[in-house]
């Protein structure tokens, strides 16, 4: 058995779970003092009353911090420098910082077609201008790194202090998005690292043994000190998914609702594996490599303010305090819940007199009040629905590259609902009804997010880029770039070579391989004048997102 | 905001043989340079994932001889490459993009009216199948197509030649010196729909000034003058310097201009065989263009070694090659058959090379003389000892060319008549039939 504990670092709170033997022994909900982390967790761990601490196997914790600094522009500065080549001009796509283009030109082997010009680098004067962290981003430089780690070795000989990062080691194509992810991880770096400081000295001050984990956008979890902060952004929908697959039978393919205040989230799980995003994370004006779980939020939710609209409403984007029926003064969906009697807290009265100022006074009838609450109910469902179209429809049309897929279609799955939050409970007839699925309630949703945390098991891919004509290898995940020394056409060598890397990978996370899923390889064999000269070959591992167990209500 | 569907379908998993052009790694590096550039991050560019043509949709353009069964084993490839066509030009027409490229392997515009398999690396015209949807469905009259590959968009021509609605314009490298050895200015279009075939074949050597100053002074002012619903650009990329089939010497920013001159609503990429030197830039020229951004900057890597003929040099040609194409004279044959309908049948006899199997086609073309629409068409295609026929009842056919059809169809499955099998293309009612002796007549 494990015992594990998960938890949820928020902006206004902080959650725990503490999950022993295969069920939750104890809960907690602390408010998050953003000045004092340190104390904030240790709040968290005296509320849960673990009574053996050295029973722990893990903690896990997803925190909103990085995806907050973003947001609210709270980075320190960073000075990005491009090799942008040929090509499409930089800024036909809008760039949200300022960056230097640089000259010197990769191809898309990773052969150099323009040497970089040392004569631009000497006009540099970053300590001069304060500049402490410099990010250094090549097109093409996840072929080969050549250029990046020249002008890195330049600026660190005239500048020691200066703190840099290379774009190669996001190694996926796309230079746009991997010139803003190496920015974005430079700039939260120091903040990142301050947070896993405090984050270890509550843990060490409770006399807790057991590793730290963090949770990815992906779902996945990786040990705190092996973890790239940008990667920590988002965990907080993705935990949720979790928590919901933590409810779910392991191969159910899953619509995931968790309906808030104002947002509703939106996630699906296919077989009991979440669906991904075929795009990296989109982060306030950042576009990323940063994979991420693919989900939905909708600004809807059990408080959104409803107003008369020329003969009849509309639900709107915001709050403005609790609905009408729990002390409020607008009405809400709340309302129309609660007037239909279809969740138990609120004030009835209220409810029916905050719904009735949507009526004129004629239309005022029992009759006409139903309805309108019946509307307001299908409304909220019918947004819900658009968006769970949308994520299917993101799944179904994944874009196919190949023949095989292209005639062999993903099939139709039979999907069961989740749904949680305030007001699941109002919604859990209409959505059955809306989407042609049963629909179960989710249990925990005051600490789901930290549930999800605590039962997420360990991911990563592997993907693996073999040319074997220019004998060299990279793999996209860690940026690593290396020499191949097999043969021109590798067949059961690949693999071996392949699943070494992936073990590598395991053994520098200290985590052991479960449930290891391989993509067959592609081979593309390289010709010239008519001859075959090699081979270019691509693979991947992956160690999906997932939970180690199940719950219980 | 003007939006620009892309439909990249590289078929990783195909090729028509080993070290094969049309091979796996054809499009490898373009899709390493796309994505590499973020081209989709681009507000404006949306992405679609292919579908897969229906036997219908082809055989509404195309006869597959001796009967459809026989192609089943290799057409999957063919049909999503037509069927991403059909997806990205109804994408167009119903007004969810602005314009659109095609961007899937394989090529289809050899592929012509009647297909016994696979030439010059075609098997099904995508293009044409694209143009026959968007005319059954979405009622559209009228079509230009222009073909920008080196080679002579043979497949097309022989699949619109007497068609009035549709006008086909092919740029090429003169058919002396390259597959597939046509499209001369004298190729103009059949009884029907004379001037509607435009070939302009160009000498080895012809670069980007000289291919800009044809298009904007030859092909620009015909375009205009049919005044088409729907541009399409066959947009093969062979015309480039480095490309290993033929000897032309058009850089990746001269088919940036090319596609910034045409405004197509949709490009289909066609062939182009220099898939490090010239295809990864091409296709990232061609895709900025149709995107409204700009393409100055993308450059190959590789500099122009061969010599270009000058725009000086080329202006005569062209001009002389001009004149020879508006003094063409219509001379057709008339041939009736006993059993054919009244009225005048002109015929065209013809042979048609299937390079990649390497055998011969041998066609017997008949087409009913009409004023009033694009006039039924008869067809007879033997290849060895097989033989089966087509007869196309046109869309917009007059009552009478249509009559002629069913007439010609009805006499054709007699006992005595001497044929096995056969295919009706009722482009009129949008409905397909192939008849077999042995087995009767089925629809699709």
């Amino acid at each position: 058995m494990f015992n594990r504990v998960g938890i949820d670092v928020g902006g206004t709170y902080t959650d725990a779970v503490y999950f022993r033997n295969g069920g939750i022994q104890c809960t907690a909900k602390v408010p998050t003092q953003s000045d004092n982390l340190v104390e904030t967790l240790m709040n968290a761990f005296d509320t849960l009353k673990i009574s053996d601490e050295q029973e722990i196997n893990q903690i896990t914790v997803s925190t909103t911090l990085v995806t907050n600094a973003i947001l609210q522009n709270r980075i320190p500065p960073v000075k990005l420098l491009l090799f942008s080549g040929n090509g499409m001009k930089i800024d036909a796509l809008p760039w949200p910082v300022s960056y230097t283009e640089l000259s010197g030109e990769m191809d898309f082997r990773g052969r150099e077609t323009e040497a970089p010009d040392q004569k631009e680098w000497e006009k540099f004067h970053l300590l001069r201008d304060n500049i402490s962290h410099a990010a250094i981003v090549g097109k093409f430089s996840h072929r080969n790194r050549l250029h990046e780690e020249q002008l890195a070795a330049y600026l660190k000989e005239h500048n020691p202090s200066l703190t840099l990062a290379l774009g190669h080691e996001w190694g996926q194509a796309n230079f746009y998005r991997r010139s803003l992810t190496t920015y974005l991880n430079l700039g939260v770096s120091d903040l990142y690292r301050q947070f896993a400081q405090q984050l270890q000295t509550a843990v060490s001050a409770r006399n807790i043994q057991a590793p730290i984990y963090i949770l990815k956008a992906d779902g996945g979890s990786l040990p705190l000190a092996k973890i790239r902060p940008i990667d920590s952004i988002y965990s907080g929908p993705a935990a949720s998914v979790l928590s919901a697959l933590t409810q779910t039978s392991p191969d159910a393919s899953s619509i995931i609702v968790d309906i808030g205040g104002t947002t509703t989230d939106i996630g699906l799980t296919l077989s009991g594996a979440p669906l991904i995003s075929s795009k990296g994370a989109q982060i306030g004006d950042f576009s990323t490599l940063v994979r991420s779980l693919a989900v939905r939020s909708i600004p809807v939710g059990g408080d959104s303010v409803i107003r008369t609209k020329d003969q009849g409403f509309i639900i709107e984007e915001y709050r403005l305090g609790a609905a009408y029926c729990l002390g409020g003064d607008r009405p809400t969906p709340t309302d129309a819940m609660r007037y239909l009697k279809l969740i138990d807290y609120g004030d009835e009265q209220l409810a029916e007199e905050g719904l009735a100022s949507l009526l004129p006074p004629v239309k005022r009838t029992p009759q006409l009040l139903y309805d309108l609450a019946a509307e307001i109910i299908d409304r909220v469902v019918d947004r819900i629905a658009e968006a769970v179209d949308s994520l299917k429809r993101e799944w179904k049309e994944e874009p196919a590259y190949k023949v095989w897929e292209v005639l062999h279609p993903h099939e139709n799955k039979e999907f069961n609902t989740i749904v949680s939050g305030g007001g699941a409970r109002g919604v859990t007839t209409a959505l059955g009804k809306r989407l042609k699925t049963t629909v179960q309630l989710g249990a925990f949703s005051e600490v789901s997010n930290a549930l999800g945390a605590a039962l997420a098991r360990p991911a990563f891919d592997c993907t693996l880029h073999l040319d074997t004509y220019m004998k060299q290898y990279r793999v996209e995940e860690t940026g690593e770039q290396g020499k191949w020394t097999g043969s021109l056409r590798p067949h059961r060598e690949v693999e071996g070579f392949l699943e070494t890397l992936v073990q590598q990978q395991a053994t520098h996370y200290g985590i052991e391989i479960q449930d290891m899923e391989k993509e067959p390889f592609d081979f593309f064999p390289i010709v010239q004048n008519y001859q075959t000269v090699g081979q270019i070959i691509r693979g991947a591992v992956h160690l999906r997102p997932g939970v180690i167990g199940r719950v219980k209500e | 905001m003007k939006r620009t569907g892309i439909l990249f379908f590289p078929a990783f998993d195909w090729s028509l043989g080993d070290s094969h052009p049309e091979r796996e790694e054809r499009l490898l590096y373009t899709q390493e340079q796309l994505f590499e550039e973020g081209i989709l991050d681009l507000p404006q560019i949306k992405q679609f994932s292919p579908r897969v043509a229906t036997m219908k949709d082809v055989l509404r353009t195309q006869g597959l001889f001796p009967n459809p069964g026989a192609h089943t084993k290799s057409l999957d490839p063919h049909l999503i490459s037509a069927g991403s066509s059909l997806l990205l030009g109804e994408a167009q027409v119903k007004g969810d993009i602005h314009n659109g490229f095609v961007m899937a392997r394989p090529p289809g515009h050899h592929s012509g009216a009647t297909v016994w398999g696979n030439r010059g690396f075609c098997s099904l015209n995508n293009e044409a199948i694209l143009v026959n949807y968007l005319r059954a469905h979405f009622g559209k009259k009228r079509i230009a197509i222009v073909d920008t590959d080196v080679h002579h968009g043979d497949g097309t021509q022989d699949i619109f030649y007497h068609d009035p609605n549709v006008l086909f314009i092919s740029l090429h490298q003169d058919g002396r010196t390259l597959f597939p050895g046509s499209g001369f200015v004298n190729e103009k279009g059949g009884p029907n729909a004379w001037d509607q075939t435009l070939n302009i074949p160009l000498p080895p050597g012809t670069g980007d000034d000289g291919y800009h100053y044809i298009v904007e002074n030859w092909v620009l002012p015909r375009l205009q003058a049919f005044a088409p619903e729907i541009i399409i650009n066959s947009a093969g990329q062979d015309n480039h310097f480095t490309d290993p089939l033929a000897s032309m010497n058009l850089t990746a920013r001269g088919y940036g201009r090319i596609t910034e001159l045409l405004q197509p609503d949709l490009a289909v990429l066609e062939g182009g065989y220099s898939i490090e030197g010239a295809l990864p830039y091409v296709n990232l020229a061609i895709l900025l263009a149709l995107a409204g951004e700009d393409y100055h900057h993308v450059r190959e890597p590789q500099k122009l070694k061969r010599n270009t003929l000058t725009l000086a040099a080329l202006k005569p040609y062209i001009q002389d090659l001009q004149k020879q194409q508006q003094t063409v004279k219509q001379s057709f044959t008339i041939q009736n058959k006993p059993y054919f309908p009244k009225g005048n049948w002109i015929f065209i006899p013809h042979s048609v090379y299937y390079d990649t199997e390497g055998f011969q086609e041998t066609r017997h073309d008949y087409v009913r003389e009409c004023s009033n629409c694009a006039g039924t068409v008869y067809i007879e295609s033997r290849r060895y000892t097989e033989k089966s026929i087509l007869v196309r009842i046109p869309f917009e056919a007059c009552p009478i060319c249509e009559q002629a059809g069913y007439d010609l169809w009805d006499h054709l499955q007699k006992p005595n008549e001497g044929f096995a099998i056969g295919i009706l293309q009722n482009q009129l009612h949008d409905k397909q039939y192939l008849w077999n002796r042995k087995e009767g007549l089925m629809e699709f």
